[in-house]
């Protein structure tokens, strides 16, 4: 037991801050991202706990936030894709409001990409913003490496057309 | 803006980041309470067993306690005499004439008791332990050696004290063939006892007094005799 919880924290302090930002960008809420986030780690902390063979950690813990948020609309019957005009405000608690309040069109892009559709959304987070290599990004998206990367350009250029927009 | 601009306004948005104290809180919550519960879950388990057990020696603990004051045909009388019996097995072979006598004593303060609190029913049965008493003693004196000893002869002193007593209040003979045998024996090895001893002339006149009871079959008057011998000749 002490081990698998100290490679579970290694886990949580590596990947806590990327779930948060995932969640964070689909729900525009601190908290319930909060929410969804510790349910998300929880899960995987009970994985861990049956001893379940776990390969791709984060692959494994971007699968349940996934899974969550999309639970999450759907119980609250809200729709992901909303348009940039009737996107909800931030939480007026989260930090980020505060810092991007001077900066309109980094707010703008965030109003933007949480207007794309759910597939769109993912790539460009998961590509442009946290890094993941492009075969990772086939893995979650369960498409093959070209059609992943077809569907980041076409997300990349979606984004565009919607700050161009807006 | 340019795909580059764009891609570099993308990478800002990192600055999304959950607040520092809900990320430890909620680690710890995750990590921190689980073990406490599998800890409790454990302990308890493993602590079941030795509280059963715990309970179990705290209620035979009890009973023996409670036993203690019980009488003859009470439920809890047999517990009193196992309990007797089990602090009898570190006695050593010389002090068990001791031990049997200051049994008789009890048994004789019992029936007593019984014979005090009018209980008929049990007076029967104080009676048939007080005898078995006698002639378990009576068996213990026949081997014992030496039964000399100072609190040998005390307890010897004390129990025709309290029989006499008892019987002059109920109205009956204790023992009879027990009784006899046991004063018998008793009398038989203290006379024997003190005619090795070194006697003052009185001493002797009472020793030959004694002896001659004994010859002439009263037991009880003659150990009542030698006794008093025994006990100043300590």
């Amino acid at each position: 037991m002490p081990n698998i919880k100290k490679k579970f924290s290694k886990i949580y302090d590596k990947y806590v801050e990327q779930i948060y930002r995932f969640v964070f960008l689909k729900v525009n809420s601190q908290e319930i991202a909060q929410d969804l986030v510790s349910e998300t780690f929880l899960r995987c902390w009970e994985a861990f706990k049956d001893k379940k063979d776990i390969k791709n950690p984060r692959a494994f813990l971007y699968q349940i936030a996934r899974n969550l948020v999309i639970d999450y609309y759907r119980e609250k019957s809200k729709v992901v894709m909303v348009s940039a005009d009737s996107a909800p405000l931030p939480d007026p608690r989260e930090g980020l409001e505060e810092k991007t309040n001077k900066n309109l069109e980094l707010e703008r892009i965030k109003n933007c990409l949480s207007a794309l559709k759910e597939e769109y959304q993912n790539a460009i987070i998961w590509y442009y913003l946290e890094g993941l290599p492009v075969s990772e990004i086939a893995h979650l998206l369960g498409k093959t490496e070209g059609a992943t990367r077809v569907l980041i350009s076409r997300a990349l250029q979606a984004l565009k057309d919607k700050v161009s927009e807006a | 803006m340019t795909e580059k601009e764009l891609i570099a306004k993308i990478k800002q948005l990192r600055q999304i980041k959950p607040e520092k104290e809900w990320v430890v809180l909620t680690k710890e919550k995750i990590l921190g309470s689980e073990p406490k519960i599998r800890w409790l879950g454990l302990f308890d388990y493993q602590l079941r067993p030795i509280l059963a057990g715990a309970l179990m020696a705290l209620i035979i603990f009890g009973l023996f306690s409670v036993s203690q004051n019980s009488l003859p045909g009470d439920i809890l009388y047999p517990l009193k005499k196992i309990s007797e019996k089990g602090q009898a097995i570190f006695v050593s072979k010389s002090e068990e004439p001791k031990v049997k006598l200051e049994w008789v004593n009890k048994r004789l303060a019992e029936l007593k008791e019984v014979a005090l609190k009018n209980q008929t029913k049990k007076l029967a049965t104080a009676l048939r332990e007080t005898e078995n008493a006698l002639a378990e003693a009576a068996k213990d004196l026949v081997k014992s050696e030496n039964i000399a000893q100072k609190e040998v002869v005390e307890k010897a002193k004390e129990m025709i004290v309290k029989k006499e007593e008892i019987e002059k209040t109920l109205g009956v003979e204790i023992g009879g063939e027990e009784n006899e045998n046991f004063t018998k024996v008793l009398a038989e090895k203290l006379i024997k006892d003190l005619e090795n001893r070194n006697l003052a002339k009185e001493q002797k006149e009472i020793l030959e007094k004694a002896k001659k009871d004994f010859e002439n079959g009263d037991y009880q008057e003659a150990l009542l005799k030698v006794l008093e011998l025994s006990y100043n000749n300590e």
